[in-house]
């Protein structure tokens, strides 16, 4: 089993929401987007239109638990970007899916 | 699509009300969408992550049950029902029991025992349970939440009744 940190801890009570919420702080990771920006770079990178229940749904749960936060716009579209603790909380989930990729890999090569 | 809004609570379309709307309206109508957005409509109601700014975010106590945590997601007031709660609640299962039955003689004096007006009869016990535990537990929810839970709840009921009764009326 492999240990989580604490960080790669804070994506794990979002139920269905988790993998939304990942290719959204994903794509947070590059700059700032608001909800229309991210859906479409979300298609690029992973190939899937996340609709606006769950697009949101995922987005309401990360401001809630501190990991992105909104800026200020005059448009009626908000801009979001990561906070600290949301950078931590990718780099935490990004480095053991890395570990199990990796070993999924050395056995399929070595099968 | 914009009505569609209407289905999540006041706080999080005041929060999220305008992007969301810019969103939505930048996609192609589908059943998909239409499904995203009532599965959204359903967390948002379930799961409000909207909170005061001196509480903290919503998280799930540890030593809560299972069944205490749905009653409190369930219900707009809490699971504690105060007496006048429970009376309201009991005159509304009431009235709707009177209404039933009006209905029911009213029905059968014109179309005898068909299976729509058996079905009414048989949905009569389930449905007033329904009713009033809809109106005790739903009672500050958006009247948008109530009538759709409130009516889907009883058209699902009566609906499968008269599945019962067509078929047993065939047999």
């Amino acid at each position: 089993m492999i240990r989580k940190s604490k960080d790669d801890a804070e994506l794990d009570d979002f139920g269905r929401f988790s993998e939304p919420a990942l290719l959204i702080l994903v794509s947070l990771a590059e700059e700032p987007r608001h909800g229309y920006s991210m859906t479409e770079d979300i298609e690029t990178i992973a190939g899937v239109r996340l609709g606006p229940g769950t697009l949101y749904g995922a987005l309401a749960r990360l401001e809630a638990r501190g990991l992105i936060e909104p800026l200020k716009s005059e448009d009626r579209r908000n801009p979001y970007r990561l906070t600290t603790l949301g950078e931590r909380a990718l780099r935490a989930r990004l480095d053991s899916m890395m570990v199990v990729a990796r070993t999924g890999q050395r056995r399929l090569a070595s099968a | 699509m914009t009505w569609l809004l209407q289905l999540y609570p006041a706080r999080w379309r005041e929060r999220y009300g305008e992007e969301f709307g810019a969103v939505l309206a930048s996609q192609r109508a589908s059943v998909g969408l239409v499904l995203d957005v009532l599965g959204g409509a359903i967390d948002a109601h379930l799961y409000p992550q909207i909170q005061n700014s001196n509480s903290k975010p919503i998280k799930e106590k540890e030593e809560d049950t299972m069944t205490l945590l749905m009653l409190q997601r369930c219900s707009a007031g809490g699971p504690k029902l105060s007496p006048r709660d429970q009376r309201i609640a009991s005159l509304f299962m009431v009235f709707s029991a009177l209404v039933m039955a009006g209905l029911y003689i009213g029905l059968t004096k014109i179309y005898h025992s068909a299976p729509a007006v058996q079905a009414l009869f048989y949905v009569s016990v389930p449905a007033l349970a329904l009713i009033y535990g809809e109106t005790a537990y739903l009672r500050k929810r958006p009247w948008l939440t109530q009538v759709f839970i409130l009516g889907g709840g009883l058209s699902g009921l009566y609906l499968f009744m008269l599945a019962v009764c067509v078929i047993g009326s065939r047999l």
